[in-house]
């Protein structure tokens, strides 16, 4: 029996080991649908929607990117006022945006997470918040001192000039974004970046602080994306889309293969749950090149999860997820419904845990899965088979079947959701 | 002669087989069943037996004094016999090792030679040696006034020790009167008589008995042991003596081998637990030998006068009996027929309801179908009935547990914690046969380890042993999530106290040391008791969180002033330098803070003092508003107890208007 079938299968060339490889059409015709495809999302696309438009702006909260010096007058004026409070003797306190998840709000019109006007005062003289108010003077008065110099560094670095104060990381980052909230200005406006996470490669050109650079001349690894995104500009492509991975081990595949080279794209990853730098990185590509993106992440609920930050914003940062968020990114695989249709084997799936299926049930019941109905059909097929997949289950093909056939395949049929 | 008790077993178990197929069907007596199977008991070796004997004998004496209502007031005595003594005990002469080479301690006849040179330290080397002895003596007395006080060491006991019965008490093994169904203490009825055997094998010496009833003027003494082939006591003396003393209880002396070293913790742990769940005793114990720096005493005082009710004795529950019982019951019954008997042999069926099993059983029964007629399969039947039919669950009235007051009151007597919580939990049924969870817990106290403290209790004896798979621990450790009640599982002294009472308690294994985790019932009737305790006690402990708040309150802000004056001063600073330099403007206002900041008018002192009053104010303004708040609390009262003296009446009371002054002669 399994000598028949393999017997069969040799007859067939390598379209039984690589199924679905038949249905290929050639390379240039599959560019050809690409291109049309390209020309029309470019031409259909319009001026963004702000906040301002809704009449939001009163009831929503958002920040802007501002210069070192009005930061720098900015921190100067809190800190006047902080020094007029104490000298009456009454103590110090701050007004902080509650970033809490009942302060957030999904606006389908803009298609991401906004914060809501909600705040909280946080006093020095008492004992809930008397920690958490040191925490936000000292990284008010760092800040101060990097609008001074003029310089950037790392929220590892900010981290370091008080351990015995800040404890652990996590603390000093979450009082950072409240500060961000409280100056009303976007998180790289206060100088403070995160290490480099991100990497690209690809059809693109683009210059780092003056120097240009080159994507497909940047060898297997590609190109870190910079941490500091005003320094980037002058981006320039012949790709027809750009292509999202959600995880390490497929960016290089398709790096080592140089898909981009096969079907003109640039390829990012943030290697799992991106970082701001990533964001930014994508949102400006997306809005200098109006390029299509097509995601690739795993099928479980924390893919779809990943690529929910990348379109609507987290909630962690809704206040500044309109310089965060992409709009429209397509969902190209792997999808639940793949799974059946592209015959991944068994032994490739995993069940779900009881956490994976709250997850996913979980994410039913958000407004940007809801808004989707092809996302709502997808993720319904997961939580009822009870299986994921990563997007290595398609190695069980061949290691490059992801590259040769299941992705040339997907933008044959412009298979995204 | 450790190793001498399993190979004797095991010899007498192949034997028998074999025995049997080729001659004649040999029996075996129960006591000689018992020598061989000791280990079933609890006397697996000297150490155990030593336990072991100290508990069945204090488990006996505080059944017989509670049988009559009496506070139990107990002394246990261990003396260690050295050989030298022992062998004169037993007349023989202590004799000097000819062929030192013959001994198996050959290897320590040096230490041996340096131990005859200096006879103190000599008990330590002897004990090794195989002939040692140790000696309980148990006394059982209730000294208390009124002359009416009896306590001896047999479990169904409650009338007194008559005088003629005693050689058969202890003297003949399964010999008990009791077929009823009760919550008793003994794990398995051979008490005392177990310690017999023991001493039998191990010392040879007879056992001695005194005793004294209610309503004799004379005290019984009865020295014996038994004859284990035959099952018989074998008496060496029996006699009646004089009271002069009027002294009423019993009194107990056996010579066993025994191992202290090795049980010492074990049992003084039984001791410290027994204590704590029967509160209303009183015990010496007395640990005696030659080295007087090895001996011990302690005197577990009595905190309360209050004993939990003697258990019942109550009737089958139909649904727990299987067919031998209902075979014996049927022998035993003086019920003629078949209505009669189900109704008065058993709870919870009345008159209909046995009418109506009795149509539901078939044909052949009819309510005067006699009972003793009835045949193996009509027995078969009706068990089969009491399986499915659906009964009343037995009440737990005929069930005696230490109560709250007596469990908390234990707690408190014997560890001093910080907070105490209690909890009693109403009677549930597993098979047929009802129980009564009871749980503390505490938290902080005297000689607690931090962590988890488990103390065990079923039918109000401490278990101490296999303490892994028993239900409590399990459940102590694995389902209670002590975080939710602020209680840190592994910083705090946690006391957990759960003693299970049962007609039946449900134990696993043949040492009857544990109760298993597998009965669903059980295991979450002491979850929610442990968890009832919990929730008692969060609050208590929230509030003393909240006390310890207001207590450190001023101290935890002033802790973050230096950093955020800094934090403030140094951006102040900068902006003072760029003002001076006029590169920025500022309003009046501002611009006047800055001068002043120039011209080290404000300095980080200054902030400091400001925001240091500022604290200091609204500490106090706190401070006020919780007082107001909670107001002058009061701790709940807690009753005293003080131990009445022996009211002998040799002392004179002066009385005055406001006190009485009491002067013994």
């Amino acid at each position: 029996m399994a000598d028949k079938k393999r017997r069969r299968a040799d007859s067939d060339s390598d379209s039984a080991s690589q199924p679905f490889k038949n249905l290929l059409k050639s390379d240039a015709q599959i560019l050809k649908i690409l291109k049309s495809v390209t020309s029309s999302s470019s031409s259909s696309t319009s001026k963004p929607l702000t906040l301002a438009d809704l009449a939001l702006s009163a009831t929503c909260r958002e920040v802007s990117d501002l210069s070192l010096s009005s930061v720098q007058s900015t921190i100067e004026a809190l800190v006047l006022q902080l020094t007029h409070q104490i000298l009456s003797g009454q103590g110090f306190s701050f007004t902080v945006p509650s970033r809490s998840s009942s302060n957030q709000l999904y606006v389908p019109e803009l298609d991401r997470i906004v914060l809501k006007d909600k705040s909280t005062v946080r006093p020095f003289s008492h004992i809930s918040s008397v920690r958490k108010t040191t925490i936000t003077a000292k990284i008010l008065s760092l800040v101060h001192q990097l609008c001074l110099k003029n310089i950037h560094v790392t929220k590892r670095d900010l981290f370091y000039t008080d351990v015995k104060l800040f404890q652990d990381q996590v603390q000093s980052d979450a009082v950072l974004d409240d500060v961000s909230c409280i100056l009303g200005c976007t998180r790289s406006s206060l100088n403070v970046i995160a290490a480099e996470k991100g990497v690209v490669v690809g059809r693109l050109i683009f210059s780092d602080n003056g120097d240009m650079i080159d994507c497909t001349k940047m060898g297997m690894g590609g190109k870190a994306i910079p941490p500091n995104i005003d320094r980037v500009g002058d981006m320039q492509s012949d790709a027809l889309f750009i292509l999202l991975v959600e995880k390490d081990a497929a960016y290089i595949r398709l790096a080592e293969d140089r898909f981009y080279n096969r079907f003109p794209c640039i390829i990012v990853t943030a290697k799992g749950q991106p970082d701001v730098a990533t964001r930014l990185f994508l949102k400006k590509m997306k809005m200098e090149l109006k390029l299509p993106v097509l995601a690739l992440v795993d099928s479980d609920p924390y893919g779809l999860k990943i690529l929910s930050v990348y379109g609507c914003g987290s909630k962690n940062m809704s206040y500044d997820s309109a310089n965060l968020t992409t709009p429209d990114i397509k969902w190209l695989g792997i999808r639940p419904s793949d799974l059946d249709k592209y015959k991944i084997p068994e032994q490739c799936r995993l069940p779900m845990t009881e956490q994976d299926i709250k997850t996913g049930k979980d994410l039913l019941e958000e407004d940007f899965v809801k808004k989707n109905p092809g996302w709502v059909e997808e993720l319904n097929l997961m939580v009822k088979t009870k299986q994921k997949a990563e997007i290595q289950a398609l190695s069980s093909f061949g290691f490059q079947y992801l590259s040769e056939v299941y992705l040339p395949l997907k933008l044959q049929q412009q298979d995204w959701l | 002669m450790e190793s001498e008790c399993p190979t004797e077993t095991k010899k007498g178990k192949s034997k028998t087989p074999k025995k049997a197929k080729e001659s004649i069907l040999k029996q075996k007596s129960p006591a000689e069943f018992f020598a061989e199977n000791k280990n079933i008991a609890g006397f697996d070796n000297p150490g155990k037996c030593l336990y072991t004997t100290v508990r069945e004998l204090v488990e006996n004496a505080l059944d017989s004094a509670e049988a009559i209502s009496e506070l139990p007031v107990i002394e246990i005595t261990i003396e260690e016999i050295v050989k030298s003594k022992f062998n004169s005990m037993i007349g023989l002469v202590d004799r000097e090792r000819v062929d030192e080479e013959l001994y198996d301690d050959y290897e320590t006849a040096k230490a041996r030679e340096k131990r005859l040179a200096k006879e103190a330290r000599a008990q330590e080397i002897q004990a090794k040696n195989a002939a040692l002895g140790k000696k309980v003596k148990e006394h059982a007395v209730s000294k208390s006034s009124k002359g009416r006080g009896e306590a001896s060491f047999y479990r169904d006991n409650g009338r007194g020790m008559p005088h003629d019965d005693i050689p058969n008490m202890f003297g003949r093994v399964l010999s008990g009167t009791k077929y009823g169904l009760k919550q008793t203490r003994g794990k398995f009825g051979l008490g005392a008589k177990m310690a017999l055997i023991w001493s039998k094998m191990s010392t040879g010496l007879p056992i001695e008995i005194s005793s004294s009833m209610r309503g004799q003027n004379y005290l019984s003494f009865c020295r014996l042991d038994i004859d284990i082939h035959r099952n018989i006591p074998h008496i060496h003396l029996h006699e009646k003596r004089d009271n002069k003393d009027k002294w009423r209880g019993a009194e107990i002396q056996v010579v066993i081998e025994g191992n202290w070293t090795t049980y010492r913790s074990k049992i003084l742990h039984y001791m410290r637990q027994m204590a704590v769940i029967t509160p209303y005793a009183q015990f010496l114990f007395k640990f005696v030998s030659d080295a007087p720096d090895k001996n011990v005493t302690i005197k577990f005082a009595r905190r309360t006068d209050v004993m939990p009710p003697v258990p019942v004795e109550t009737k089958h529950h139909p649904s727990s009996v299987d067919i031998l019982l209902i075979k014996r019951l049927i022998a035993e019954t003086s019920k003629q027929n078949l209505m009669q008997f189900l109704q008065h042999e058993f709870v919870n069926i009345g008159k209909p309801l046995a009418e109506r099993l009795i149509g539901e059983m078939g044909p052949e029964f009819s309510p005067k179908t006699a009972v003793k007629s009835l045949t193996d399969q009509q027995i078969v039947r009706i068990h089969q009935l009491f399986r499915q039919a659906k009964f009343d669950d037995p009440s737990g009235d005929c069930l005696s547990p230490a109560g709250e007051y007596n469990l908390r009151l234990g707690i408190i007597k014997e560890l001093h914690p910080d907070m105490v919580a209690t909890y009693s939990g109403s009677a549930q049924v597993f098979e047929g046969h009802p129980f009564i969870v009871e749980a503390g817990v505490s938290v902080g106290g005297k000689d607690v380890k931090q962590g988890l403290n488990i103390f065990r209790f079923a039918n109000r004896i401490p278990l101490l042993f296999e303490q892994g798979g028993d239900v409590v621990t399990r459940t102590a450790l694995k389902r209670i999530s002590w975080n939710n009640y602020k209680i840190n599982q592994t910083q705090d002294k946690i006391g957990v106290f759960v003693s299970i009472v049962s007609t039946k308690i449900p134990f696993k294994g043949t040492g009857k040391e544990y109760i298993g985790d597998d009965i669903s019932e059980i295991a979450s009737a002491v979850k929610s008791a442990i968890q009832q305790c919990c929730i008692q006690l969060k609050s208590k402990i929230v509030k003393k969180m909240q006390a310890r708040e207001q207590q450190e309150r001023k101290r935890n802000l002033s802790k973050y002033i230096p950093d955020a004056t800094n934090a403030v001063y140094d951006v102040l600073k900068e902006m003072a330098k760029s003002h001076a330099s006029k590169k920025k403007r500022y309003e009046e206002g501002d611009a006047d803070i800055l001068r002043k900041v120039s011209d080290h008018l404000i300095t980080k002192e200054t902030l400091y003092e400001k925001l240091t009053q500022h604290v200091e104010k609204v500490d106090y303004e706190m401070a006020l508003e919780y007082a107001t708040q909670t107001g002058v609390r009061e701790e709940p009262r807690e009753d005293i107890y003080l131990e009445s003296l022996d009211d002998k009446g040799n002392f004179f009371d002066f009385h005055s208007p406001i006190f009485v002054f009491r002067l013994f002669l």
